[in-house]
């Protein structure tokens, strides 16, 4: 229906109008208006979430519908911080995200490039049990994480590295992530063969044809495993309440749950500086996503489309 | 509380041994290489399996070996404190104490077979009679209750909602980037700031209440407590998750639906198909790879469920999601007996799932002249 309409309209030939043209516009306003809709139905959330950020606490409870704060308290940010230093001293916005960044970069860089190794040898080299190992890696998918948080926890205390970063950051160096195993493989399987028999002829090796060669060519995965890893990390929460237990020592995630379970019990939840708190985690992800929003979306389609 | 060691005494020592481990493993695929060159392995071969040994470790040492411990202690009793004490089945046995019975007449609150130390999980009334189901570790199967019931109640809709906006997006309208930068958003949000952000939402003078208080005024004078109440905590949890995940998987079947070649439809449209048959019988074949994949990774997403648990307390007679419960049983209770045969469970249960998805793909899904498996 949609392609007749418009190929015979922008036909040079046929310029009398052709008939179908009111449903064919009905059938266009009501498909913006279905999108407008869903479109409101996620954005009302991130707004009221950010406009709560701004409110004084009286404005919270109203019974009315405010998305405008009046007036607009941009210290909210600021007091947030000072309410939870009032409670464990040194738990300051800098410390937090200082946290939160070790964690998350460290992570990140274990994730990508032990992945990025594993991928490759999983897809440009033959040997024998490679596609065993391979779906076994797949099938830990499949383990809910709930199931080796036991025995994860103990092997750390056995270690003597609980309330350490230690779990969060140096395991990724062992390919933690299947997924991200499975994007790269696919990705380097699509790369012609040529390119490396004549690096092999030029006498390169291994690593050489890996950073040279290989790196560059998948650099669009590498940059959307890269941003998906970030935002894996930065919002990790299941690992951090299982090991960190020093409030200062907190990433974002179980600061905000800390403010939750110490300074808003009670009869009056302060909303109004929980949500300053969750748009101060949201921020640099949302940032980094409408950046990198090709990268993200492309990241998710390898998977869904080549799987 | 514990006593603050300072940033850079957090920090520091971390860093240290991540570059040892980094150095260490390194060092670990050479010798994996050098012992397959020295037992004679063709090289191409042992660069290969050098390169896959990180993953190897990682998978023996947080994979094999934790599932097998896992296994082992929840046929034990181990707090802790005192090493783990083998019961056998004894955890097993206490989750599946279970009776079922029937009711004759409904006075019969709590029936015979409920009368000593179960406690009532399912109810069906039909007519005067109908049938009860009772639990010793009733919290246990109310919340897996609640998960299974949220799981086959959201994954449908969610992955119906996500293929009626793709197909919406797939309509040549403009601005399509707009659009799925937008509808991807709730995805990128952390989960604890979602949990947070519709607990407030749903509050009980919250904006949903407010926005709502036309539809519910008519019933009760008495603004909905969505959380708390048994009939309510389902639905709500049920919105907050397909808000959540949508948009996403919609902007994952729109490149399924970008990837059907054109012709197909138009050798349809010759053979005189309508929209509806073109539907049924060119878009859903051909998109179900993706909704396959779509299928598998929300039902294993929706039956792993923690953050939103975490932040939002339901009642007793609710139930939490399971996993937040075994989390609770682990590190709260520490019966990590208990709690490790508890997610074996959950375990089987996930695999049992994801077999029959597979089981089932055959009669469903297909794969355009290809002979490879999902």
């Amino acid at each position: 229906m949609t392609t007749e309409a418009t190929t015979l309209r922008s036909d040079p030939l046929l310029q009398e109008p052709p008939p179908p043209q009111r449903p064919f516009q009905i059938r266009q306003a009501l498909i913006y208006l279905l999108l407008i809709l869903c479109g409101a139905i996620v954005i009302v959330p991130f707004l009221w979430m950010i406009s709560t950020s701004l409110k004084t606490p009286d404005q919270l409870f109203t019974g009315r519908v405010d998305f405008i704060p009046n007036p607009a308290v941009p210290r909210n940010y600021i007091d947030v911080w000072e309410r939870l230093s009032s409670v464990a001293p040194g738990m300051s916005f800098a410390r937090i995200i200082g946290n939160t960044l070790f964690i998350t970069i460290l992570a990140m860089f274990g994730e990508i490039f032990s992945a990025s190794l594993v991928a490759y040898g999983f897809s440009r080299f033959e040997w024998r049990g490679r596609n065993l190992l391979f779906g076994l890696m797949l099938a830990t998918v499949m383990i809910p994480g709930i199931v080796t948080r036991v025995p994860s926890f103990l092997i750390w205390r056995e270690l003597g590295l609980l309330n350490t970063y230690d779990p969060l950051t140096w395991p990724s160096l062992f390919a933690w992530g299947p997924l991200y195993v499975f994007l790269m493989r696919q990705f380097f399987l699509s790369i012609p063969r040529e390119l490396e028999e004549a690096a092999i002829i030029d006498g390169a090796n291994v690593a050489q044809i890996y950073w040279h060669i290989m790196l560059p060519l998948i650099r669009p995965v590498l940059l959307a495993i890269a941003v998906l890893s970030f935002q894996a990390n930065w919002n990790n929460f299941q690992g951090p309440i299982l090991y960190i237990s020093t409030p200062q020592m907190f990433p974002l995630a179980l600061a905000m749950r800390f403010f939750d379970q110490s300074l808003s019990r009670g009869e009056a939840p302060q909303w109004h500086y929980m949500m300053a708190m969750a748009t101060m985690m949201t921020a640099p992800v949302l940032l980094l996503y409408f950046l990198a929003q090709k990268q993200f979306i492309e990241g998710l389609n390898i998977g869904a489309v080549k799987g | 509380m514990t006593t603050d060691p300072g940033a850079l005494n957090t920090y520091l020592p971390t860093l240290i041994r991540y570059i040892l481990v980094a150095i260490g493993v390194g060092v670990i695929m050479i010798i994996v290489y050098r012992v397959q060159i020295a037992l004679g392995v063709k090289r191409e071969a042992a660069t290969g399996r050098a390169l896959v040994t990180p993953w190897v470790i990682g998978f023996l040492v947080f994979n094999v070996f934790t599932i097998g411990t896992s296994l082992y202690l929840s046929f034990t009793e181990y707090n802790l404190f005192r090493p783990p004490e083998w019961i056998g089945l004894g955890n097993y046995q206490e989750l599946f104490d279970v009776s079922f019975g029937t009711l004759e007449s409904r006075e019969q609150r709590s029936s015979d077979v409920l009368a000593r130390r179960h406690s009532e999980i399912i109810r069906v009334e039909i007519g005067d009679g109908g049938f009860v189901f009772g639990a010793r570790a009733a919290s246990f199967w109310r919340s897996m209750r609640l998960t299974l019931v949220y799981a086959f109640v959201s994954v449908p809709l969610g992955l119906a909602g996500a293929l009626g906006v793709a197909l919406l997006l797939n309509q040549k309208v403009k601005g399509l980037g707009f659009w799925r930068v937008l509808y991807y958003m709730p995805a990128v949000l952390p989960a604890v700031a979602t949990a947070l952000l519709w607990r407030w939402m749903f509050s009980q003078s919250g904006i949903i209440n407010t926005l709502t208080q036309p539809i519910w005024r008519l019933t009760t004078n008495e603004p909905p407590r969505w959380f708390t109440d048994a009939n309510l905590a389902l639905p709500a949890f049920v919105i907050i998750g397909l808000w959540g995940v949508f948009g996403a998987n919609s902007v994952i079947l729109l490149a399924g639906l970008k990837g059907i070649p054109q012709e197909l439809y138009e050798a349809a449209s010759i053979d005189g198909a309508g929209n509806w048959a073109k539907f049924r019988h060119v878009t859903i074949p051909m998109l179900s790879p993706a909704l396959f994949y779509n299928l598998v990774t929300s039902t294993i997403a929706a039956l792993q469920i923690f953050e939103l648990a975490a932040f939002i307390q339901t009642p007793e007679s609710v139930g939490t999601f399971v996993n937040w419960l075994i989390y609770q049983e682990a590190f709260t209770l520490r019966n990590m007996g208990m709690a490790s045969a508890m997610a074996w469970i959950l375990l089987l249960i996930i695999l049992a799932l994801t077999a029959l998805i597979f089981r089932s793909s055959e009669f469903w899904v297909f794969y355009q002249g290809q002979r490879e498996k999902a």
